[in-house]
């Protein structure tokens, strides 16, 4: 996750004042539409001394699904995990400016965490269903929530499976372990296991590149389906990918937002030099 | 490096690994065949009409008619034996004979008065009767044969005397004819030996059939009862048959070793059918039988392990193995969880995990002592060596091995499952119980495993905690008693225990008891590794279950 070549910031008060204009100007080019559900304002982020995110101002729209693309250790990641704070499990960091999603900041000592991530959803890079039963797998995240009724819990089952497109075959496996699917079913059940928990937000780091070209149709044809109901924000390598899928594209380099704009506008025109070389290829 | 090179070092570290796995499992074939083979002894084994005798007197086990019929075949082919060996010690044993001269005269002192004899008649009788007393004791008394003979004749002679025809004294010529008979046939210059050549062959007989009849019943049931086993009866005929003896070839020469057979130590002497009879007529004499003692693993020992079974061994292994894991195993895995989860990697989470590690390796008798010095002496509640400061000093000894077992498996467990749990919504405990400790399952099981074997074998924790050689076994109450005071279910808490390995310990140390029961001694090694063998297999067995269902097959 460390960028290997982040900008160390001067501290606090000179880290805000070195606002990108890119940022500020992409940022404008999507402020139209539906009202935003995750906004960054000056978001940076920090590993001990190193900085990950820098100075990162962008709004996310409801409903939409985004992708953010840019080399390794561009900050990309760290910024996908800022939203519900999985960041948290690594020692030794700090934020500056603020991140809010439906308003509240994130980072605020009063954020109720669990709230937060039932809020914001997240699939990870490697499928990683727990060693249950695929009910149990799904289950999970209700029962947290508290429901108990075991036909409560059976209808959610079906609907997220529905929803993610593979009731038809894991129907009759529900009380199979969820390690003998196949790598593209296990990433799609995390999927709906995610989905059960009734988040508006749906975190998807590098969700395709452990799987094949198969596995990866499906779940783009996922996020086709589910976008609209969910906002998706989806971090990827693979850039017909990003151009497949998404709405918006937000380019980050070296932990800073480059270029933010309606992806068939981002692919198609860049208003970066950078953003054009690396989708051209010429770098990255 | 030349490829040549490399492959033939490599054939050879081949061969090398494969011959030390070889080694490996032939020592332990080595170590464990023998003792197997000895210690299976205590369940199959050849065992005589005693030992069936034995279990119907105690446990009421068999068919008493059959047994009844049995009992009466072996006195009959013992009989003969028993009135050889009495007539001989009849004639060579002095002392009861010189009692019972006595006892005679004595006795015809109180025949007179009872007849209220005339005083000079009396004195006159009594006179007479102490000479044949006398001449008789002489007889007794002399070692040359021809003192005796002359003296027993002189005392015979009176034999017609009408005086005292139909009193106590014809006692005395009873005594005399019967002496006389035996001084024509014995060396009386050998007798000393004879007489101790005679205590040993009783002894052996004692040994092979029982106490002799007519003999008080012995307080002792490992007296009480003949050789049970046939191993046993065989030991006890070699020292029938067979006299070792250190004798020196000549005068400033080292002592020899010499084993004499018996019968020529008895040559020409009343005794001497003796040893061929007992020797050929070896089965009927005993009527021995194949035997699977099953009930060597409930039944409790008769006579500190000379008979009997090892049941209350078994149970007080097994209790405090159980209990050792039942304190150990919560601690250990919430220790490790917290050091592997909640601990921040400081200095002092350093220094603790070191002490872990160190205390792993403290040997344990070390933790006996603990165990004396804190649960027996220092709290004051337990007081005593009991159960439950045993067990406890066995789980403090297996906590380090649990501990650092569970850190490594809770370590194992991929970060992308806390991610998981945790991006849905779950708090760290929430995340702990419900998704990592069950993956961390087999690892923590491998980590019970290895402490099971370690608790159920271990002496030194428990030898001043709480185990007894010899005792009563723990009382935990009876059903209407719980009913009564639920309490009183762990009152056999507070009480000691025997186990295994104590029980083969203490066997082994008591050099005379484990001379003549060794197929104890081992038959307890074998269950205590038989048990293990159990324990582990049953962990294992959940083990595989377990990781499979987490794989998902």
């Amino acid at each position: 996750m460390e960028p290997k070549s982040a900008v160390p910031l001067k501290k606090t008060g000179a880290g805000n004042a070195v606002r990108p204009q890119v940022a500020a100007d992409s940022a404008a080019y999507v402020d139209s539409g539906k009202p935003a559900v995750i906004s960054a304002e000056r978001f940076s982020f920090f590993y001990g001394s190193k900085c990950g995110v820098n100075n990162v101002s962008m709004d996310i729209r409801t409903g939409s699904v985004t992708a953010i693309i840019g080399p390794s250790g561009c900050g990309k990641s760290t910024f996908l995990r800022s939203i519900n704070r999985m960041n948290d499990l690594i020692p030794n960091t700090r934020t500056e400016g603020t991140l809010a999603v439906n308003g509240c900041d994130v980072y605020d000592k009063r954020t109720n965490l669990i709230n937060l991530r039932q809020q914001v959803g997240m699939v990870f890079q490697k499928p990683n269903p727990f060693a249950k039963t695929i009910f149990e797998n799904i289950v999970y995240g209700p029962r947290l929530q508290g429901v108990r009724s075991k036909r409560r819990l059976s209808e959610m089952v079906e609907k997220c499976l529905r929803d993610s497109a593979m009731w038809d075959e894991v129907k009759d496996d529900l009380h199979k372990s969820a390690l003998a699917l196949s790598g593209g079913q296990q990433q799609r059940l995390c999927i709906a296991r995610t989905l059960a928990t009734k988040p508006n937000v749906l975190l998807m780091d590098e969700p395709c590149s452990a799987l094949d070209p198969i596995a990866t149709a499906r779940i783009e044809d996922l996020i086709a389906q589910l976008k609209g109901t969910y906002t998706i924000v989806i971090v990827t390598h693979n850039m017909q990918q990003a151009a497949r899928v998404s709405d918006y594209t937000a380019f980050f380099c070296l932990g800073e937002l480059i270029e933010y704009d309606r992806t068939d506008k981002l692919f198609t025109n860049p208003a970066k030099k950078a953003t054009e070389d690396y989708i051209t290829g010429r770098f990255g | 490096m030349r490829t040549q090179i490399r492959q033939s070092l490599d054939k050879m570290f081949t061969a090398f690994a494969g011959s030390v796995v070889l080694l490996i499992a032939g020592v332990l074939l080595v170590v464990l065949v023998p003792m197997f083979r000895k210690g299976l002894s205590a369940v199959f084994f050849t065992e005589t009409v005693e030992f069936r005798k034995l279990q119907m007197d105690l446990h009421d086990r068999g068919d008493e008619r059959t047994l009844k019929q049995e009992l009466e075949r072996v006195a009959a082919a013992r009989k003969p034996i028993y009135d050889i060996l009495l007539a001989f010690s009849r004639g060579l044993d002095m002392e009861p004979r010189v009692k019972e001269v006595k006892n005679i005269y004595q006795q015809y002192g109180e025949y007179l008065n009872y007849r209220n004899t005339p005083k000079e008649q009396y004195t006159e009788c009594r006179k007479q009767a102490k000479e044949i007393r006398d001449t008789i004791l002489d007889a007794l008394e002399s070692m040359d044969k021809q003192v005796v003979l002359a003296n027993l004749d002189k005392a015979l002679a009176q034999k017609g005397n009408p005086t005292f025809k139909d009193t106590p004294v014809q006692h005395f010529f009873t005594v005399a004819e019967q002496y006389r008979k035996t001084a024509q046939t014995v060396d009386l210059t050998k007798r000393s030996e004879y007489l101790a050549g005679l205590r040993d062959v009783t002894a052996a007989i004692r040994q092979l059939f029982g106490p002799l009849p007519g003999e008080d019943e012995p307080p002792l049931p490992m007296d009480q009862y003949g050789a049970t086993r046939m191993d046993m009866a065989r030991k006890a005929l070699h020292t029938l048959l067979w006299d070792e003896q250190w004798i020196a070839d000549g005068p400033g020469k080292p002592l020899v070793k010499k084993i004499i057979a018996r019968k020529t130590q008895f040559t020409g002497t009343e005794l001497e059918p003796l040893f061929d009879r007992v020797e050929k007529n070896f089965n009927a004499l005993l009527l021995p039988r194949h035997r699977f003692y099953w009930q060597y693993f409930i039944d409790d020992w008769v006579n500190s392990h000379y008979f009997g079974g090892i049941g209350p061994e078994i149970l007080g292994t097994l209790l405090l193995t159980v209990l050792s894991m039942l304190f150990a195993v919560p601690f250990g895995v919430v220790s490790a969880a917290y050091l592997v989860e909640y601990a921040s990697d400081n200095i002092w989470i350093k220094i603790i995990r070191i002490c872990i590690n160190t205390l792993a390796g403290v040997p344990s008798i070390v933790y006996g002592l603990f165990g004396l010095a804190f649960f027996v002496i220092t709290i004051s509640a337990i007081g005593k060596p009991c159960i439950l400061a045993a067990s406890l000093t066995l789980s403090i000894l297996v906590l380090p091995v649990i501990i650092r077992a569970s850190e490594e498996a809770i370590r194992a467990v991929p970060q992308t499952y806390r991610e998981a749990s945790l991006a849905l919504g779950a708090g760290k405990f929430r995340t702990l119980v419900k998704v990592i400790l069950p993956a961390a399952g087999p690892g923590i099981l491998t980590g019970i495993i290895l402490s099971l074997s370690r608790a159920a074998g271990e002496t030194a924790p428990i030898l001043f905690t709480g185990v007894v050689a010899m005792g009563p076994i723990p009382n935990f109450g009876t059903p209407a008693e719980w009913v009564r005071n639920p309490a009183s279910i762990f009152g056999g808490l507070f009480q000691p225990t025997r186990a295994l390995s104590y029980g083969s310990y203490d066997i082994a140390v008591g050099d005379r008891i484990s001379m003549l029961v060794p197929h104890q001694q081992f038959g307890m090694v074998m269950t205590l590794i038989l048990l293990i063998l159990v324990l582990n297999v049953t962990a294992i067995v959940i083990r595989s279950r377990l990781s499979k269902k987490l794989r998902g097959h």
